[in-house]
């Protein structure tokens, strides 16, 4: 099955639950902060599915409650329900979805500063509280991807650069070994020749190690070139979704493109696009 | 006038007792790097250390006490149960309070620990049993000598100094709890449990500070009151070295230690070159405290933010 056929099939057609499912999702924070509403969305086992947005629209929202950090900002599910291979896990911590097998890499390369390279893969041996295992055939995978990381071990992750960072942030990820990664900006801030490396590196590791991505960015272009699937979101809804190739065919988002990739005043755009049709 | 032998005399033993210092030091800047909780019982965690060998190893309180080593070696495994103990009763209710309010339990703390030893024991001197006072003297290089039992402290606090630093350096556990102390949410999503590492960094902290205080009282053959205000002094070594640094507070310690031996020889009672007054030995640090905050408010290797354009 080639990516698109599987995307256009749909969670319908496949015989096991999505990965992921939300229904109906509304995400509160403190109590009374709505953050997102209504939102609903599914993503297929193997798949890349893109979150696409304006800065604010809720994109790093929805992956915290699914990785369940969100938690530790006194975000709540307070409507709908988000389930992870057909098991409820509304609600859930951060410490039950590692267990299930996803890593969340945080929104700004949040490296350990002063911890070595090393030390910071270290970091991913941790499952449950515990180290889960440790030999070199650990690290091997974060060097098969990397290469360059090998050649700064003992430097201090808060003296690399912003690519090396991000190189580390995802190594360490992947040395967790998980079976859904949530990737929140990892474009942000990096040369376009960097970010190009990083989205390559990203599908090989998708292909290669068959592991199910979320990726929340704001460049919309390079995102949804590797994804198979694409969710739009502003004001904390889901304005689109599609399969990414017809995602790019689409008016509104050829639309987008037209300007500079990442400016927001464009998403605006889409929603005043969407009014237009409505009404001709 | 100053006369190159004693001169050693008192950097050895100043040294020395930094060296006693730097485990307290070190349990506070563990505590606060990792909980952000500024621990202002460490000076009577240290006591309870301290008397904890009166207590087993003398007939103060019990009528047949342990022999003087095998309650040396239960008190220091008494520290590591006291660490247990105090994080599961006390410190772990107060996870994801503000840390306002777990100050204030520390300070609660200190007032029952000290008033609970002043019960049992009285606001006196109690000495060690004599087999771990020793009172002979070892000889060091150029004529400089150092008392036994103070060398054996200084010694044992070394090892678990370095014990310290190598598990921070080289162990997994050490790396995480490193980087829980950096980014607890980064660390989280990579399945380091928050509570795990807090209620280790508590026993490690606690268990430390009490090894100290055995071995502060040790190398002046007994446990004293005086060890409440190491809680103070090892402030201005922790300030120093930058309150979230662990090296940092280990130098930290050892300039304090210094600066309390140089103060009380050579600027207090006989032996001053210029008598300032009797306590200034303990006052040094402490004015030292107050320079290093209006000089250099983060301290030596305070946490500098890496700053990336
Ligand atoms: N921890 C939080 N507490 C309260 N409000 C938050 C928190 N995180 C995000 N928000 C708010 O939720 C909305 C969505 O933010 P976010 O999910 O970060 O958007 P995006 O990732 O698309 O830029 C914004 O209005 C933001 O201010
Ligand atoms: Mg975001």
């Amino acid at each position: 099955m080639t990516t698109s056929e599987r995307a256009s099939t749909g969670g319908s057609a496949s015989q096991q639950p999505p990965v992921v499912e939300l229904d109906n999702v509304e995400i509160v924070y403190d109590r009374h902060f709505l953050a997102v509403q209504g939102v609903s969305m599914e993503v297929q086992e193997s798949d890349i599915v893109a979150l696409l947005g304006p800065n604010g629209a809720g994109k790093s929202t929805v992956l915290k409650m699914i990785s369940g950090i969100g938690r530790s900002e006194r975000g709540e599910v307070t409507r709908g329900s988000v389930s992870y291979k057909g098991e409820d896990v509304t609600n859930y911590g951060a410490n039950e979805m590692v267990d299930r097998g996803i890593t969340h890499i945080l929104e700004g390369r949040r490296v350990f500063e002063d911890l070595t390279v090393e030390e910071n893969l270290r970091c991913g041996l941790y499952r449950d509280g515990r180290r889960f295992r440790f030999d070199v055939e650990d690290y091997r995978i974060a060097f098969e991807y990397f290469p360059q990381l090998e050649e700064i071990l003992d430097l201090k992750a808060g003296y690399a650069s912003g690519g090396q960072q991000q190189m580390l942030v995802v190594a360490r990820a992947l040395i967790h070994r998980p079976e859904l990664l949530l990737l929140d900006e990892p474009s942000l801030g990096l040369a376009p020749k960097l970010v190009r490396d990083i989205f390559e590196t990203l599908v090989e590791i998708n292909r290669e190690e068959d592991i199910t991505m979320i990726i929340a960015d704001q460049n919309a272009k390079r995102t949804l070139e590797i994804a198979d699937y694409g969710y739009v979101m502003e004001n904390g809804q889901v304005e689109l979704h599609d399969p990414a190739a017809e995602l790019m065919e689409r008016e509104e988002i050829k639309e987008f493109y037209l300007g500079t990739s990442g400016d927001e005043s464009r998403y605006r755009d889409i929603r005043h696009y969407k009014i237009r049709k409505r009404w001709t | 006038m100053v006369d190159v032998t004693t001169f050693l005399d008192i950097t050895v033993s100043g040294i020395g007792l930094g060296a006693l210092y730097a485990l307290i030091a070190m349990g506070f800047a563990l505590i606060y790097k990792v909980t952000g909780v500024l621990n202002f019982a460490q000076g009577q965690i240290a006591m309870i250390g301290a008397y904890g060998v009166v207590f087993l190893g003398t007939g103060a309180v019990l009528s047949s006490p342990l022999p003087a080593f095998a309650a040396l070696a239960a008190t220091i495994a008494l520290g590591i149960v006291l660490g247990i103990a105090l994080e599961r009763i006390v410190f772990r209710q107060f996870i994801g309070e503000p840390v306002l309010s777990v100050i204030i339990v520390t300070l609660a703390l200190g007032g029952i620990f000290s008033g609970f030893i002043a019960f049992l024991f009285g606001r006196n001197f109690r000495a060690y049993p004599p087999e771990l006072t020793f009172g002979s003297r070892i000889d060091l290089v150029a004529g400089a000598t150092i008392q036994t039992a103070f060398a054996i402290a200084v010694l044992l606090a070394l090892v678990v100094v370095a014990a310290l630093m190598l598990f921070f350096r080289y162990t997994v556990t050490g790396s995480i709890l490193r980087a829980a102390a950096t980014d607890e949410q980064a660390a989280m999503v990579l399945g380091v449990s928050i509570e795990r590492t807090i209620a280790l960094a508590w026993t490690i902290s606690i268990a430390i500070t009490a090894i100290g205080g055995i071995l502060l009282a040790m190398s002046s053959d007994g446990a004293g009151f005086s060890i409440e205000a190491t809680g103070i002094i090892i402030f201005a070594a922790v300030v120093f070295g930058g309150l979230d640094s662990i090296p940092g507070a280990f130098i930290g310690a050892i300039v304090v230690g210094l600066l309390q031996e140089y103060g009380s020889f050579y600027f207090e009672g006989g032996t001053a070159i210029v008598d300032v007054g009797p306590g200034f030995g303990e006052i040094l640090p402490l004015l030292f405290l107050l320079v290093v905050i209006v000089v250099k408010p983060y301290g030596l290797f305070g946490t500098e933010r890496i700053e990336r354009l």
